[in-house]
Parts: C-alpha cells; structure tokens; sequence
C-alpha cells in the first residue's frame, strides 16, 4: 500500500499532497495530517518521496506486485 | 456550483511536458497562457517523477547521427503510419530548440563535462537515445512556466472543448475536489494530455500500475474526436515487457546498455525472431516474450549479470531516473542485478504508435494543427509524435502554431451558452445519486471487453464482440454513481476511455490487413497488404456521433525496407 508516511518524521507540511500526479493523497482537513485516500490508485512514481523534504516517505509494494501472477491476460 | 470564466489567447489542456514546452513558447511571443491540468504540473504526466532518455541526432559525423538517417529509420520502422513531411517540421526542426530549452531550464542533457551519454536500442541505427537525469524535469519545466506569466489551473480536468461556428474557441472543465466549474475562451487550443491507459486490463489486477501515467487516459484525443477532429493510427495496440509484477518502463535502458532475454530453459531466445535480436523492434521483443510464454517455455529474465561494473552501475542509475521506486521493487524482491535474473513479463496494452518515433492520436500537420479549425495536438496524443524528444519538439512547434493561427484568425467566436450548459448537465448527472455502479466496476467491464477483442489478436469476430459488449456497457452509464468529485473525475477518465475504445475498435476493424506485428495482428487477415493499406486510417465523428473511418495513403519517397 505505497506510499507509506512515518508519522514521527512528518511535519505535516502538506507538499507530498501536491507532487502525487494521481490525487492519491490529502491533508486531512481535522487532524492536518497527510493521508493515503486513494491506495489503489498509486502509479509508485516516487514523486511524493523525491519531494518531501523530511524523508518520511517510504515505498512500499503491495502483494499482487510481489508475488505475480496471470501475467498472460489474453 | 460556482463557475469561474477564464480568457486568453492560448489555452493548453495537459501541463505535460509537451503541454508546458507549448505554453513557455507562446509565452516568450507575449501571448496570454492558460494551462489546465489534472493535477499539479509540478508533477504531472508521464514524467511526473522522472525520465532518463530523450532520442537525438546529433550530426556528430557517422551517418546514423543524421537528419537523414533519422527521416530514413523512420519510414522503414514506420511505413503505413508516420507522415514524413510532418516528422521533418515538427521534430527535425525543433530539434536544437529542444536541446536548448533543457539547459535553459537548468536540466541539461549533456554531463558535466559536455559530453553525451548515449545508447542504442529497438533497430536504430546508432546510438541516438542521450541518458540524462530527468528526476527534475517537471518541476523545473513548471518553475519557468509559472516565472513566465501563464495562468496555471491545476487539478482542473478538461471536460470537454467549445466549438462555435466550427472553430474551436476554448474549454470547459471541473475542479477534480472541489466540483467548482471553469469555462475557458481562447483564439486557439492546444491539447496535450498523453497516451491511453488504463484501457486494457492489468495483469496484476492494479488498475494504475502502468507502464506510462494512468492518468493519461486519452483525454485528448475523446475530446478532439467529440468536437469533430480526426484522429489517425488509433487502432494500434503498444505493449512493452516490463519486470514481472511492476509496469516500470525501463526496457529501453536494460536493452541498451546490453541485458539479454533468457526464457526459463536459460536460452537466448530473441534470435529466432529478429535478425537484429535484442536490438529488435520494441513490439517484437514483446511477441517473443508472449511466444515463449505461451511456449511454456517460461518464466522470461532478463539478464544483466554478463555487464561489467561500470555498465551496471550505469544502468542501475538510468533505471532509477526513468522510474524513481525501480531501486526499491528489486530491493523489495530481494534481486540484485550484477547477480540475479530479473523476471519480465508483457505490460498491459494502451493506444499508441508502432514504436519510439510515430505516435497515435490527434491527427496533425506540419504546424501542429488538427484538422478543426482553433486545435492545435503535442505530444503523445498525437497522431505523429511519441516519446519525450517529440514530446518536447512539438509542444515547442505547437505553441509557435496555434499563436501564429491566434494572431492571424483574430478573436475566437463566443462560446455557445448552450453546449456549456449541456456539457456541464452531462458531467454532473452522476452525481445525483441512487446509482448502484462504482466506476470501477464500469472500468473493469470496460477493460476486459478491450482487452479480449483488441489485444495482440484480433478479427472481424471480436470486433464484432466488443462492439455489441461496449453498446450495452453504455447502457449502464446511467447507473454510474460518483460520491465526490474525485470519483467524478475518474468517470469523466473513463467517458474519454470509452470514447477511445470505440475509435480504436472502429479503425482496428476498418484496416483489413495486419502491420506492425502485434500492433494490429488480424487472424483473419494475417499479411501486411501494402497496395491497399499502405497509410492511415482517420476516424472522425459521423452523423450519428459514432466514429466513420477513411483511408488516406501515404506516399513515401523510396519503397524498400520495412519494418
């Protein structure tokens, strides 16, 4: 479920919310923290990551990019 | 919901770096610049987080590095779908320009020392493809973009074009969190939104972990098509081999710095279908890699272990700048490549050209223009461009196009009231609610039909499949329900999808003949037929709103070769 925040390093400067190109990720408007909205529809960029300037943002791949499988869908 | 109107003289529709070059052009002729983007063009588009390649010529001496011998692979790889005299103006012609505008914005192409870093892949001649580090390269292109006055609308999605009195004058568009309403007006459009994705199922099941951005979902061209433009080589399928599980691009970078396809009985395989082997055409290391599948003879590697260090390291970095996260899958996958085989496998399918120098899309001419009045098309949305050399050259070409066709066509014709109204009515009438189907739900039917009938196969019979399968899929339009307006967003994605899909499916069963291997490969017409297909196939609007094709040849200047 990428990104991942670490919440200890984070400021809560709201950058990453601007750089992902997908709108996956948001300030929440009550506790001002960012937050992954949209799992799903992370394309692992990187943008987040590059841009934050704490480096409190890892990468983490989900289990179907793991552990493949059906890679002939046709 | 508020609605806010905009004027200028040029608008641009995707702040990709096609879009972007287009507008910092326009803007250094004192033109007024909107740019709507879906996201924030800091990071946007396919090189939101980065790239490591941009294809040049570089008259250096050797032949291959030539215009000629540019113009001379483009034919030959791309016979039936790139237009020559169109390549020469747009991307030739720019070429320096192009090369300048990187050093200008602080990202340069060359090392430190002046020199280029340059590889060869995919039948080219010599080694045209200039490694750099494009990490920044968004972000620089929208610091100058933004120092240059132009207006900038962020996650702002394009709805769809206005066109009065059959110019088109302007846009309109919805904010992707807010709902809030935009109606644009401007002398001259220019569209720049990308390829199509998402289009085609996803072998892992993750809709959005593609090879080029899914959020490049054919934006452009639904909207040229719905307004009236033509569209051309829109039936082609684009396929890559990326590593198993991850849609990262990178196979330009492994290639060219020497990797080798093994299959799972540890044979090079990629002789026996090209003479060129590793330096074969993209689509053909892709049928391989399905043939050696469907073989059993897999899993398929790639190989890099042979690469002495300095090569690795090289490539380990080209990788990373290409696709920022490439480090952490092989880490995460516990691979090293100076030591392990990394698993490949085919990517999913999108629209695009046959290969790195001809694109799919907006059909354009030699100055950008499509072929309504107003429309001007960069990039890879267009019929003639693909990768990010043209990406640059023809956003740099456009945006010279469409201020000369602004200056010289005047004032743009009102916007009429009412096609905002009934654009505006179509877009927010899945947000009233009560419909019991997720666009997801519609993107994954959509996506299976598409994938059954123009995959790597196809015949008259899936066509004819997909068409009755898509007919009733419309019908549940109406039940589609958006939550908030970043779902909106993602249906109005899939409106342009569909739009898309039926081109593709018009044109794909219109050209009976296959070209370009698993580009367009017929079963029911299994052989390139050059006397009668030797061209392109322009789709446009019909009087139904359905998409009618015509056939227009293509006259080259020597025939042999091929691709």
């Amino acid at each position: 479920m990428p990104p991942m925040i670490d919440r200890e390093i984070c400021n809560a400067c709201g950058i990453c919310e601007d750089s992902c190109p997908l709108d996956v990720i948001y300030m929440d408007s009550a506790t001002q923290d960012p937050v992954i909205r949209y799992p799903d529809e992370c394309w692992h960029c990187g943008s987040c990551r590059q841009d934050c300037p704490l480096g409190a943002i890892r990468i983490v791949f989900p289990l179907q990019m793991m552990v493949p499988a059906g890679i002939l869908p046709y | 919901m508020q609605e806010h109107s905009f004027n200028a003289d040029m608008l641009i529709v995707g702040g990709g770096v096609a879009g972007l070059n287009a507008a910092l052009s326009a803007a250094e002729k004192g033109a007024s610049v909107i740019i709507m983007d879906k996201a924030v063009i800091e990071r946007s588009g396919h090189t939101a987080g980065g790239i490591d390649h941009f294809g040049a010529f570089l008259n250096t001496g050797p032949e291959w590095d030539t215009r000629d011998a540019y113009l001379t692979y483009t034919v030959n790889s791309s016979r039936g779908a790139t237009r020559p005299e169109v390549v020469e103006r747009v991307y030739c012609d720019n070429l320096e320009r192009a090369i300048v505008r990187f050093e200008k914005i602080g990202v340069p192409l060359h090392r430190p020392d002046g020199s280029y870093y340059r590889t060869r892949s995919y039948g080219q001649p010599g080694p045209w493809w200039i490694n750099f580090n494009g990490k920044r390269l968004k972000p620089s292109l929208a610091a100058a973009v933004r120092k240059a006055g132009c207006t900038v609308l962020d996650r702002v999605v394009t709805a769809d074009l206005l066109v009065t009195d059959g110019r088109v004058c302007g846009a309109v568009g919805f904010h992707i969190r807010s709902g809030e309403f935009y109606v644009v007006s401007a002398k001259a459009v220019t569209v720049a939104t990308g390829g199509t994705n998402r289009l085609f199922t996803n072998p892992t099941g993750l809709s959005f972990n593609t090879w080029m951005c899914p959020a490049n979902t054919g934006d452009g061209e639904a909207i040229s098509f719905r307004a009236g433009a033509a569209l051309a080589n829109i039936e082609f399928l684009r396929m890559t081999v990326v590593p198993s599980g991850f849609a990262a691009p990178g196979l330009n970078a492994l290639v060219g710095m020497g990797a080798k396809l093994i299959n799972g009985l540890g044979e090079e395989f990629m002789s026996r279908y090209h003479p060129e082997g590793m330096n074969s055409p993209r689509y053909k290391l892709v049928e391989a890699v399905i043939t050696e599948l469907k073989a059993r003879r897999g899993p398929v590697y790639m190989d890099c272990r042979h690469l002495d260090s300095e090569a690795l390291n090289h490539l380990v970095t080209t990788l990373s700048y290409d696709k920022d996260t490439f480090g952490d899958f092989l880490a995460q996958k516990g691979i090293d490549l100076r030591n392990d085989l990394l698993e490949v496998a085919p990517s999913e399918g999108m629209q695009g050209g046959p290969n790195e120098v001809c694109g799919s899309g907006i059909r354009i001419d030699e100055n950008c223009a499509a072929t309504l009045p107003g429309l001007f098309a960069a990039g890879n949305c267009s019929d003639q461009n693909r990768s990010l050399h043209m990406a640059v050259t023809s956003g740099i070409h456009a945006g010279v196009g469409a201020i000369a066709f602004a200056e010289n066509n005047g004032a743009a014709p009102r916007p009429s009231r009412t096609q905002v109204t009934d654009i505006r009515d179509r877009i927010f009438a899945v947000m009233k609610g009560g419909g019991q189907t997720s666009w997801k739900a519609f993107e994954d039917s959509l996506q299976r039909i598409i994938t059954e009938s123009l995959g790597p196969t196809r015949s008259a019979w899936s066509f004819k499949l997909a068409s009755e399968r898509l007919d009733r899929l419309a019908g549940w339009i109406d039940t589609v329900s958006c939550p908030t307006f970043h779902d909106l967003c993602r249906f109005q994605e899939l409106y342009n999808i569909m739009t898309v899909a039926r081109c593709m499916l018009a044109a794909a069963s219109y050209r009976t003949e296959s070209r370009f291997d698993l580009c367009h490969n017929r079963t029911d017409f299994p052989n390139q037929d050059d006397e009668n297909w030797l061209g392109q196939v322009n789709v446009r609007k019909g009087d139904d709103g359905g998409p009618e094709c015509r056939f227009v040849s293509v006259t080259y200047p020597e025939q042999e070769g091929g691709a």
